[in-house]
């Protein structure tokens, strides 16, 4: 769009608006961050800790109760975003083979799971009579299908020029080489794209755990969190400088810290995978 | 996403067997994909027929024909459930687009490019942080006690005085109040993407045009901008209306038992009654409250799918 060189009254404002609406957003953020390095029990407004120190953090990292369930938040994020990422990508390339007998039966088999399921409590028996429940397999495994990427990851294969494939295929590459040696490396944007939101959504997963694991050892840090700031799962704070409002506030920061630190980085790709898929003029 | 390009083709049986020797290497790719379908979506269809039956998960289902549906239509606590799905998604949608729309159109005009990334970036976070740690914040932000930001604030400005400070998240009063910001907080920013997107195709000869028919900043807004946008906005609250009935996680990390009246939602209470009822759970009971919901869903998505091919030029959302 065509901008004044004058900077106008508009102009001024808008931007006041904006700097307002980013501190509206950072504001819940800030206050967590102050609280996690305040020993002193926390009093609302503040904008620096009164009595800094670092004993939250340090709870967490010393105390195996915290520990476990952070370790396996990683190992499900990566087991699961490598599963599911195979998943979506095999799908993919089977559905861009329009002339393969059947290709139409796979792709509406897939597409009526969007409009139709058989509910939470079905998928919890099914999954209860598998043996699955109360083991990592079912947090990993269960989200892995997602039709939704799948589709996305169909579309940017569609792309792919089909002469590429043929000549792969006068070389004598079987399909499977195909895949591996043109399809996988030319789509390395929309394997970025779609294994961030993966990721992002594995390490977030909350819904899964709480339907499928009963046991306590198997829970990724987002259920302790809940349990902690719940206030039933305390982890114990004698001995330690640190108030429970402290490590409450210490566990939010650690389960995002993570994410904000590649956030930034990484948001260029998140945006590519929204136009993807929505905007495709 | 339709699935127009289909080839019309149909070989004789011996040409279908041929091609599909040539294309083995394909099913066999498929196969993992096929078997995850088949465990995790399809199986569970087949126990839609608990619905029909009495069943505690342990001792053999016994078949009730329809009652569980007649008990579930008289159930006082399963209306409100269904009533406070449709609005609670429905508005939620509506307040957060329409944010989404007002930051995206402002956003657009500001003409320092390092300031509009660094706001972008900022509103953008939100979104990727799970629904437990957004609880978690708003929780401790918004308690009714000393160590809460919201209620100082209000104390400080004289508004309430510190004997009388809202529980926003625990009185039936205020949760919805706070449940919608607390998705207006979360969400806007990212929903904004599809939308500076659209802004960004928009043709400047347009705004040259107006601006010689003499349209201002604000003319040019009404006049172009907008009804250029109006396709997406549409696009996004179909595609949206389509997964209104699935809300869960959302609502259940932030509501208590005080609050149910007003935010207990059909997935919360299919939970509840399941898992949490303190007596032996029928999952027969909570597998037909759960079929009523997908088959309501199911309607939903068609009717939108048909509303999405009439204003997207035959495109629809499956």
């Amino acid at each position: 769009m065509k901008t004044k060189k004058k900077i106008s009254v508009f102009q001024i404002v808008n931007g006041i608006v904006f700097v307002l609406v980013a501190f509206l957003i950072l504001i819940p953020m800030w206050k967590v961050i102050v609280d996690s390095f305040d020993l002193r029990t926390a009093y609302g407004m503040k904008l620096w800790p009164e009595a800094f120190g670092l004993d939250g953090y340090k709870n967490i990292f010393s105390n195996p109760t915290m520990f476990r369930p952070l370790v396996i938040s990683f190992i499900t994020t990566i087991a699961g975003t490598f599963v599911a990422l195979t998943l979506s990508t095999l799908g993919a390339y089977v559905l861009i083979q329009w002339d393969m007998p059947g290709r139409n039966f796979f792709a509406n088999m897939l597409l009526f799971t969007m409009i139709f399921n058989g509910g939470m409590i079905p998928t919890y028996l099914v999954l209860r009579g598998l043996h699955l429940t109360n083991t990592l397999g079912v947090v990993i495994l269960f989200p892995a299908l997602n039709v939704y990427n799948l589709v996305l990851m169909r579309n940017f294969f569609e792309g792919i020029p089909a002469s590429l494939f043929e000549s792969a295929t006068l070389d004598g590459c079987s399909p499977m080489q195909t895949f591996i040696r043109i399809v996988l490396p030319m789509s390395k944007a929309a394997l970025a794209s779609i294994g961030l939101m993966f990721a992002v959504t594995y390490w977030n997963d909350y819904t899964h755990y709480k339907l499928y694991i009963t046991d306590s050892k198997w829970y990724n840090f987002q259920m302790k969190l809940r349990g902690m700031v719940m206030g039933s799962d305390l982890p114990p704070t004698a001995g330690s400088n640190a108030t429970e409002n402290t490590v409450r506030n210490a566990a939010i920061i650690v389960v995002i810290i993570p994410f904000m630190i590649l956030y930034p980085f990484l948001q260029k790709y998140f945006v590519k995978g929204v136009n993807i898929g929505a905007v495709k003029e | 996403m339709a699935e127009k390009k289909q080839k019309q083709a149909k070989p004789s049986g011996k040409k279908t067997l041929a091609k599909m020797y040539k294309y083995r290497g394909f099913y066999l790719m498929f196969l993992p994909v096929f078997v995850f379908a088949v465990i995790f979506f399809y199986a569970p269809m087949l126990g839609i027929r608990y619905a029909f039956t009495n069943y505690n998960g342990i001792r053999e289902p016994s078949f009730v024909a329809f009652k569980n549906f007649q008990q579930m239509f008289s159930m006082q606590n399963f209306w409100t459930a269904f009533w406070n799905t449709v609005q609670i998604s429905i508005i939620k949608l509506l307040l957060t687009t329409f944010a989404a729309v007002v930051v995206a159109i402002l956003l657009n005009e500001i003409a320092n490019l390092l300031f509009k990334k660094v706001v972008q970036t900022i509103i953008y976070l939100p979104h990727f942080m799970s629904w437990v740690v957004t609880a978690s914040i708003f929780s401790l932000i918004l308690s009714p006690s000393s160590s809460g930001l919201v209620n100082t604030f209000l104390v400080k400005l004289g508004i309430i005085d510190s004997s009388s400070m809202i529980y926003f998240l625990g009185t039936t009063k205020w949760w919805r109040f706070a449940y919608y910001l607390i998705n207006i907080w979360k969400e806007t920013g990212w929903q904004t993407v599809i939308f500076m997107a659209t802004l960004a195709g928009i043709n400047t000869d347009l705004y040259e045009a107006a601006a010689i028919d003499g349209a201002g900043r604000w003319g040019k807004m009404w006049y172009i901008t907008f009804p250029q946008l109006r396709n997406t906005i549409l696009t996004v609250i179909i595609l949206n209306l389509a997964k209104v009935m699935n809300l869960f996680e959302s609502a259940f990390v932030l509501q208590n038992d005080a609050t149910l009246s007003v935010s207990n939602v059909l997935e919360t209470y299919i939970y509840y009654q399941s898992f949490n009822s303190g007596s032996i759970p029928n999952y027969g009971y909570t597998t037909a409250v759960g079929l009523f919901k997908s088959l309501v869903g199911c309607v939903l998505v068609l009717v939108c799918n048909q509303w999405s091919k009439k204003v997207r030029e035959g495109r629809g959302i499956v």
